[in-house]
């Protein structure tokens, strides 16, 4: 919303305070200044010129060429190309040099010949308007030789306010809301209202009729001899530094009133009204109307409507209808002024989908007692302008509407403890006073009046009271304070802390990078993942098409990012922390987890050694995490078919649990390698791995407890092993056979290689490890590895297998 | 064994011994003098074949010349040892500029790492760190934060909706933890509740529909804008290190009253510049004092008890900390921006 300094200067004398100083102020006490600006600052660089005579150009039809006095000796030379410019206008002239709209320096030219000392502007040259019809002409008593500006009496600054900030003050939606604010802070007298009515030429009031509560308040006036022309320039270029662009008197006058003061009105063209006079009600499923944008709109049964007899002539606080608009013919009028409530209209700006200046004003709460004030407002502004405007009837003013002023309790002392700042009760009544309120003593010490034009939705409690207080104060005036509170050390936060250590093991020990990805996954990812049959939370209004699924799992999420960053890397190592939601459950809320996502890409060989795959990469780093926050070892199994992620491999997947209680194992996750099927509609051309972790999960299993373990006192005999098993045998039973060989003194085993091929035999495969066997209570020999490995002949002979000879 | 003959072996060897090039040199002669089947051995061997007499003789000769090959090749290894650690000492060819390999990285995102900051700084100040469900209902991040249905406000919220009846909804803010805070929590408390955040907007250089914020809540007794001022002037302390100029002014958010916008005086600049748009001040946080509507809907008597909250942009901040200048590279999961934090 734009406010203008000049258009200020109407309510409130500014005299000796700069537009600089007013946007500050506002800052400081009212609402969000998002920018200041000198309006059309061209203004002030072209200047008025006479036009002393104008000659067809000698080479050009469609040209004249002016002599223009602009107030210099010599009078300028110009060709011309408007076919309006005639001997004896005032027009705007822009000089060799003046830069114009769109950083445009006029340069001394040649036209066809003829040479040219400037430019004869039009509105739309100077980036008044769209009007091109020809030169813009001013009043006859503009001073020639002047700035433009200032010959018009057009100077100003143009304030932006950021409509977020003022959408609770339904005052603050005119200009004389804002001079107002200007005048309680510089102790200066608001300018009173004229809000008398001439007397009517008629008698009879127009008839109007409220059918629904909707409409608290109707006023009709009906008046006659008005001329639709173009504005008088302060106007316009009032309704300019606004935003408002001008389009004739009537237009023009309506809306001014409504920025002046808030309150939106309308103009029928009387002349094409029934006699049957205004109906308001609710619109019938069913109906239909044609509003002034020329749009067919369907309306709904929550819709308020202005009828003419039964016919709809306007959206109530929305829009007027096309059949009875003014017209350039126009002369008998009927004005509407009117309160409609705030939800109705809300709602019907909504369902259209269309927010009119009007409807932005109504759906905020509108004081009801602003309604004659606008009504004066308009007819008084038609008068002055075209003074043979009357009044054809005596005014309707019909409604159930009730003055929305009301008193409020004001402790003095609250005020004082709730901003913190030492205000004296003289000087409370003295900020609520200047903003309009009435003060006077009270039970709880202050009892405030509050006007209507305050109180329909913003101020109705103590508490709004004391925002009055503080921001006239200025919240800079506050002093500082420490927080003093006895507050106990907030408890210690297990899930929070797990999740730090994760993070931090992930991205320090195990080198991943941490990515946020976003929760709305594509529909052409949901696709590809083969996710797309699986419940989601949906939104219904995605900011783009296909974009209305929330994740259901994270890493749904880091699998969109493999293709994009495996264009620019050789491998890819990405994890995620972060919520994911299940719709099935049948509440309002759907099911929240916490997830650990990680996924590992990598083509850096073509065909990686059999411990460097990316599952055993990735399950490493899984294993490391799990030992990391949890003591007891973890469980690795196949992952069971039925808990297979849509895009993981058929077969190549792990589930890894923690001990539980009673010897059972409770999963915390799995790992998985990417379907090569979904990897090649990824176009992601590399091996992968995914994890996807519970934190809930590892939030049981984790324990902080670590203890110190003796190292051994005796040394170790390292012995090499090898199995050939058949293809079948898992290496963990290999690895139970070892340990069972050991009888209790195997201390630990690596695998060291995988081999499958001719030398093993076909189906077969050989496994060999590094084993340490160490005992607690001796030196070990010789002869302890040669029974071990004794043992382990006859065990691996048991899988079907045999011990391999070196 | 003639002792000329013994002194040509022992001068061969010596003369081996300093021409020798490497191990394998010496280890070949020691092979040939000294190992079993070698001259030394050879020469011990044929001593039982000799008249008695000399026997003593060839046995010490035999030996002597064992000792003085031992000692020639011993002396021979040193000089040979040394002149390699001379060699690598040399350093001969080294390049201090060679370019080493890349090293293996890990970063946790930049949101993170200023979010565990200030969990630490708040934390350090008596805060509680809560945390709220990304999906949420009307009612928590509206209707109990004195947003009425059908207030304009709503509309400035951009919301995405989860359902038709628009029960269910991506949570605008982090404020509807403050709700979920009072129910569970008895005061006086503090908190503050860092999370995602979501607006139906176009993403640009700097809109997202996805962004990060942390909510902070106070409730105690008697808590006054004072406090706020003074609290929100520590928190900007530990966010830059130093003392930062700040002013309040008044802004509207439904569940605050009196709300504020927090500035800070602009910490890149002395008199205007990008970032605080030639204004020297920056728009910080938004703040207030808890609505009594709030309270009440938190469970909470306003006239027993108040507060203050405050949002911080997360995001913004990363922005401005990094000097990122498109805030969609926050979300983007591109490597070439999350490698830049570790």
């Amino acid at each position: 919303m734009f406010i203008s300094y000049r258009w200020l200067g109407r309510h409130v004398d500014l005299d000796g305070i700069s537009p600089e100083q007013v946007a500050e102020d506002l800052t400081l006490s009212t609402a969000e200044v998002e920018g200041l600006e000198r309006f059309c600052p061209v203004l002030a660089e072209v200047i008025v010129g006479y036009v002393q005579t104008r000659e067809p150009h000698p080479n050009a039809e469609k040209l004249s060429v002016c002599t223009v006095d602009v107030g210099d000796a010599q009078a300028l030379q110009i060709v011309c190309g408007a076919g309006n410019v005639t001997a004896g206008q005032k027009v705007a002239v822009a000089r060799v040099g003046t830069r114009l709209p769109g950083d445009v320096k006029l340069k001394k030219t040649k036209i066809r010949g003829l040479e040219s000392q400037g430019m004869i502007c039009s509105e739309r040259e100077l980036a008044l308007g769209d009007e091109h019809d020809g030169i813009w002409v001013l009043a006859a008593e503009a001073e020639v030789g002047r700035p433009v500006d200032q010959a018009l009496a057009a100077e100003d600054w143009v304030i932006e306010i950021d409509n977020k900030s003022i959408t609770h003050r339904p005052d603050l939606w005119g200009q004389r809301g804002f001079a107002a604010e200007l005048a309680a802070i510089y102790r200066r007298e608001l300018k009173p209202l004229d809000v008398s009515l001439p007397s009517p030429t008629g008698s009879a009031s127009y008839p109007v009729r409220i059918d629904s509560t909707a409409c608290p308040r109707y006023l009709a006036l009906a008046i006659d001899g008005v001329r639709v022309e173009r504005s008088p320039d302060w106007l316009r270029m009032l309704l300019i530094a606004c935003g408002q662009r001008p389009i004739d008197l009537l237009v023009d006058v309506s809306n001014f009133v409504m920025l002046d003061l808030g309150q939106p009105n309308h103009l029928f063209d009387r002349t094409r009204l029934s006699p049957e006079g205004i109906v308001v009600r609710m619109a019938r499923a069913g109906e239909g109307m044609k509003t002034l944008d020329e749009v067919e709109r369907k309306l709904e049964p929550t819709d308020l409507l202005i009828c003419s007899g039964d016919e709809p002539v306007a959206l109530a606080g929305v829009m007027g209808g096309e059949a009875s608009k003014v017209s350039p013919e126009t002369s008998e009028l009927l004005l509407e002024v009117a309160n409609f409530e705030a939800g109705v209209v809300r709602k019907t700006a909504a369902c259209i989908g269309l927010r009119t200046d009007a409807s932005a004003r109504f759906e905020k709460s509108l004081d009801p007692t602003l309604v004659p004030v606008a009504a004066a407002g308009v007819l008084s502004l038609l008068q002055e302008i075209q003074p043979g405007v009357t009044l054809a009837a005596a005014p309707t003013d019909v409604g159930a509407w009730s003055d929305p002023s009301c008193s409020v309790q004001l402790r003095p002392e609250r005020v004082r403890r709730v901003l913190g700042a030492a205000i004296s009760d003289a000087e409370i009544a003295d900020s609520l006073t200047r903003l309009g309120f009435g003060v006077e003593p009270g039970p709880a010490g202050l009892s405030v009046r509050v006007p209507s034009i305050r109180a329909t939705r913003d101020v109705t409690r103590e508490h709004d009271l004391i925002e009055e207080v503080g921001r006239l104060w200025r919240y800079d005036n506050i002093p500082e304070q420490a927080l003093v509170a006895a507050i106990a050390p907030a408890p210690p936060d297990a899930r929070r802390a797990l999740v730090r250590r994760i993070g931090d093991r992930l991205a320090q020990a195990a080198h991943y990078h941490e990515a946020l990805g976003y929760s709305f996954v594509a529909e052409d990812l949901a696709r590809k993942l083969g996710v797309a049959d699986e419940p989601h939370v949906q939104v219904t209004n995605p900011v783009l098409e296909g974009w209305q699924r929330v994740r259901r799992s994270i890493p749904v999420s880091l699998l969109g990012l493999l293709e994009g960053n495996l264009r620019r890397r050789d491998e890819v190592r990405l994890f995620e922390i972060g919520k994911a939601y299940l719709p099935e459950g049948g509440g309002l809320e759907p099911r929240e987890v916490h997830e650990l996502g990680i996924v590992l890409a990598s083509r850096r060989a073509a065909q990686p050694p059999w411990d460097q795959s990316a599952f055993l990469r990735l399950k490493s780093v899984v294993v490391d995490l799990l030992e990391h926050v949890s003591r007891p070892p973890a469980h690795w199994e196949r992952e069971p078919d039925g808990q297979r992620a849509a895009w993981a491999h058929p077969v190549c997947r792990a589930r890894v649990g923690v001990a539980a209680p009673e010897d059972a194992v409770q999963w915390v996750g799995s790992v998985c390698e990417l379907d090569p099927l979904v990897a090649r509609a990824l176009a992601v051309d590399a091996d992968v791995a995914v994890a996807c972790l519970s934190i809930d999960g590892l939030l049981a299993a984790s324990t902080e407890r670590r203890r110190f373990r003796a190292v051994p006192r005796y040394p170790g005999v390292k012995v090499d092993v090898a199995l050939a098993l058949p293809q079948d045998v898992s290496a963990a039973r290999g690895e139970q056979a070892i340990a069972k060989a050991g009888k209790g003194l195997v201390a630990g085993t690596e695998l060291f290689d995988l081999y499958t091929g001719e030398a093993v035999g076909s189906g077969r495969k050989s496994m060999a490890w590094h084993v340490i066997l160490q005992s607690d209570a001796r030196t070990l020999t010789d002869k302890d590895a040669q029974k071990f490995l004794d043992r382990l002949q006859r065990l691996a002979v048991e899988l079907g297998g045999e011990l391999r000879k070196e | 064994v003639p002792s000329d003959r013994l002194a040509g072996h022992l001068n061969a060897a010596r003369e081996r011994c300093s021409s020798a090039r490497g191990e394998e040199d010496l280890r070949a002669l020691e092979r040939e003098y000294l190992d079993k089947g070698g001259i030394v051995a050879d020469l011990l061997a044929r001593i039982p074949s000799l008249p008695a007499a000399e026997r003593p003789l060839a046995g010490r000769s035999a030996n002597e010349l064992k000792r003085e090959v031992q000692a020639a090749l011993d002396e021979a290894r040193a000089r040979l040892t040394d002149a390699a650690l001379g060699e690598r000492r040399a350093g001969r060819g080294f390049d201090a500029t060679l370019p080493a390999p890349r090293p293996e990285r890990g970063a946790l995102h930049p949101i993170t790492q200023l979010t565990r900051e200030l969990e630490d700084l708040f934390g350090s100040m008596g805060y509680m760190v809560l945390d709220g469900p990304e999906v949420e209902t009307d009612e928590h991040n509206f209707e109990a934060l004195n947003f009425p249905p059908d207030h304009p406000a709503r509309d400035t919220q951009d919301t995405f909706f989860c359902d038709e009846e628009r029960k269910l909804l991506m949570r605008t803010h982090t404020s509807p933890v403050q709700v979920r805070a009072m129910r569970r929590l008895s005061p006086p408390f503090r908190a503050v509740a860092p999370g995602r955040v979501f607006r139906q907007e176009t993403p640009d250089r700097s809109h997202e529909h996805t962004f990060h914020q942390m909510e902070g809540l106070v409730v105690g007794k008697d808590v006054s804008v004072g406090h706020l001022i003074g609290a929100m002037k520590t928190l900007l302390r530990g966010i830059f290190g130093r003392e930062i100029e700040v002013r309040l002014r008044p802004g509207y958010f439904p569940f605050v009253e009196p709300g504020f916008e927090l500035d800070a005086r602009c910490p890149f600049c002395e008199d205007g510049c990008a970032v605080c748009k030639r204004s020297t001040w920056i728009e910080l946080l938004p703040c207030g004092m808890v609505h009594p509507n709030v309270l009440r809907a938190g469970g909470i008597d306003p006239e027993q008890w108040n507060g203050f909250a405050f949002g911080l942009g997360l995001s913004r901040l990363v922005m401005l900390r990094y000097g990122i200048d498109d805030i969609r590279w926050l979300l983007s999961g591109d490597l070439r921006f999350l490698e830049q934090f570790s």
